[in-house]
């Protein structure tokens, strides 16, 4: 059942509830066939929402949805040709798991013999082929997320769209289920939107990610470039973790972080300012000159976390976490020693406040 | 489970002295022979239900009242579902009136109802007169035969039902539409593949409730019926009261308890299927 993918374009995508403010406000996305985009944000940043008018389940206030470039906007969602998991899976209780993947194919027409094939072929895909004569009740929260994920790609739909379908799993289980549904996809090569709000889930998943604050992207690129150059203050500190401090930049480009000065790579705007620092790039020992950055602080804590020491130093009226990997034989700081605290000028993510 | 035994006792005795022991009281009555005058002979003998059993009369007014039962039944579901289901998904401050006026209908007695239908289905009741102004020379007969008698039923029954459906429509729920809708189901499919389907536990109730109403209705097809639609509740009236045979009135009581059982199965029958 391989798909050779469609291209799935939003035009300027809006929704308003009501009067208050826009839950989606003119979102625009180009996806590329067979693309896996994430879309990731806090709760109520409006990615349900985005999703369902993809789905044609919520009608939009206005903007386009676009399927390999035919206008789909005020089609139903029968006719849309969209394969959606939703959250809470929506299994036909009163169906077992083998008419529940079947219903699809039913819809659409196909004969007896070949549903019976194509179902058994879905099944096998998400390895339940065991379990097809069950009752969605009678299954695991895992089973059943996979029986809703071969319902959705039986039907080979030129869109999948997977509303936050790991949420309800154990941690170990998700796991896995994240990796078998990225093979999955890039197997049937699947154009797919996938919404979270666990940026690990976002960054070790997708193509592309699509950060979203308030019901608008903030911004939208490879987990690579969201983590290492995060387009403001809100991307840096919602995909993964970061130190705050609370600076001030000249204008020649050098930033006053308490008595200390600093650099960072990229540009920096007069006034003041929140340097951002990821916790697992900071450390104790970097090498003098021009790539670094280095400040004379005290360690006021340190934490331990088996695979991990986190160090509060205070630097410069504010705190740095320092986290470097626990190894045997290393010396480690103790609360209330002096340390010089280092890092890349690369690394220096700097936002105006 | 010994208190909560405990605690159906008063219900039990109840029951027992006031449903049990008239009904075994009536079944042995079904058991002793008419006198003419109204008298009792002494019994036991199945001399009543002999007479009852070989007069293709009652045969037929067992199969004309379940007849007349099934297609009321019918009716109530198909004017009560869609009413229940736009209740079902009305917003909370709309559903609670909607309620309200539904059922409202139960404050009235059943009495009342059927003359206003009289009013309203008769000869010269608005009904007919519309059928006249849209140039019906001889609009249909309305009162006085079933097609009265069942309009009047069904809209009776229809608080009865939609309560029934209202109360059996818990395992609907948006989601599952939306899923068979992305599925490729359009709405009618979907009625019938997903809302249908897991509302079956009302539907059953609600025609369980209809059909047994039915059956013993006694007021609308009297008053309605003209004479000419009898029923089993409507024929036992007319053996007790009007013909004073106690024996067989007590007999086809009997009988139309066994077709309430033999409802009662069938619904239970077809609920375990469409739970299993
Ligand atoms: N049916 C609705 N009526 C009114 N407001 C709504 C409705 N659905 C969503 N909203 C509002 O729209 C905004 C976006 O909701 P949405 O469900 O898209 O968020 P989300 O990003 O999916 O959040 P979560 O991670 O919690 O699922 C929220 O502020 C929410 O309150
Ligand atoms: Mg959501």
């Amino acid at each position: 059942m391989a798909s050779s993918g469609t291209r799935l374009t939003l035009e300027a995508l809006s929704k308003r509830y009501g009067d208050g403010p826009p839950a989606v406000a003119a979102v625009s996305l180009d996806v590329a066939p067979g693309e896996f985009i994430g879309l990731l944000g806090p709760s109520g940043c409006g990615k349900t929402t985005t999703l369902r008018m993809i789905g044609g389940l919520t009608p939009s206030t206005s903007g386009r949805v676009m399927v390999g470039g035919r206008d789909v906007t005020t089609l139903p969602p029968h006719k849309r040709d969209m394969g959606i998991v939703f959250q809470s899976y929506a299994l036909f209780p009163h169906m077992d798991v083998a008419a529940n993947v079947a219903f699809g194919l039913e819809m659409r027409g196909l004969k007896r013999a070949d549903i019976a094939g194509k179902v058994a072929q879905a099944l096998d895909l998400v390895q339940l082929g065991a379990l097809a004569h069950r009752r969605p009740r009678e299954l695991s929260g895992g089973q059943q997320q996979r029986v809703a994920l071969a319902r959705a790609l039986v039907i080979e739909p030129a869109i999948l769209l997977l509303d936050e379908p790991l949420s309800n799993l154990d941690a170990k289980l998700r796991e896995e289920m994240r990796a078998e549904i990225h093979d999955i996809q890039k197997r049937l090569g699947i154009t797919t939107i996938f919404v979270t709000h666990d940026q690990a889930e976002a960054l070790a998943m997708c193509d592309r990610i699509a950060v979203m604050e308030k019901g608008r992207v903030a911004q939208l690129g490879t987990p690579h470039d969201i983590y290492e150059h995060p387009a403001s203050e809100f991307v840096a500190d919602f995909v993964g973790r970061s130190n705050r401090i609370a600076a001030e930049a000249g204008a020649d480009g050098v930033i006053r972080l308490g008595e200390h000065r600093v650099r960072s790579a990229a540009p920096v705007p007069a006034g003041p300012v929140t340097v951002m620092i990821r916790p697992h790039r900071v450390g104790f020992d970097g090498a003098e000159g021009d790539g670094w950055n280095i400040c004379p602080g005290v360690v006021r804590r340190v934490t331990y976390v088996g695979d991990m020491l986190a160090c509060e130093v205070e630097v410069g009226g504010g705190i740095v976490v320092v986290e470097r990997p626990t190894q045997p034989g290393t010396a480690l700081p103790a609360v209330g020693d002096g340390v010089r605290v280092s890092w890349r000028v690369s690394d220096t993510l700097v936002f105006p406040r | 489970m010994r208190l909560s035994a405990l605690l159906l006792g008063p219900v039990l005795l109840v029951n027992l002295l006031t449903f049990l022991a008239p009904v075994l009281n009536l079944a042995s009555l079904s058991f002793n022979e008419a006198r003419p005058g109204g008298g009792i002979g002494p019994g036991p003998t199945l001399a009543t239900w002999a007479d009852l059993l070989a007069d293709p009369y009652y045969l037929e007014l067992v199969t004309s009242s379940v007849g007349v039962a099934a297609m009321v039944t019918v009716g109530t579901l198909l004017a009560g579902y869609p009413l229940a289901l736009f209740i079902h998904r009305a917003s909370a401050r709309w559903r609670n009136l909607l309620m309200v006026a539904c059922i409202s209908p139960l404050l009235v007695s059943a009495v009342v109802r059927t003359y206003g239908w009289m009013v309203i289905l008769g000869d010269n009741g608005i009904v007919a007169a519309a059928l006249r102004w849209l140039g019906m020379a001889k609009p249909p007969r309305m009162v006085f035969n079933l097609t009265g008698v069942a309009i009047a039923l069904v809209e009776i029954l229809m608080p009865t039902m939609i309560l029934c459906l209202l109360a059996g429509f818990g395992r609907l729920n948006v989601a599952l539409e939306e899923a068979a809708a992305s599925l490729g189901a359009p709405p009618w499919r979907v009625l019938l593949r997903v809302v249908l389907p897991l509302s079956m536990p009302g539907v059953l109730l609600g025609c369980l409730l209809a059909f047994v109403l039915t059956v013993s209705s006694f007021i609308t097809p009297k008053l309605l019926g003209g004479g000419r639609v009898i029923l089993l509740a409507t024929e036992i009236y007319d053996q007790a009261i009007v013909t004073l045979n106690w024996p067989v009135a007590a007999a086809l009581s009997v009988l139309s308890l066994a077709v309430f059982g033999a409802a009662l199965l069938l619904y239970g029958r077809i609920l375990r299927i469409v739970e299993a």
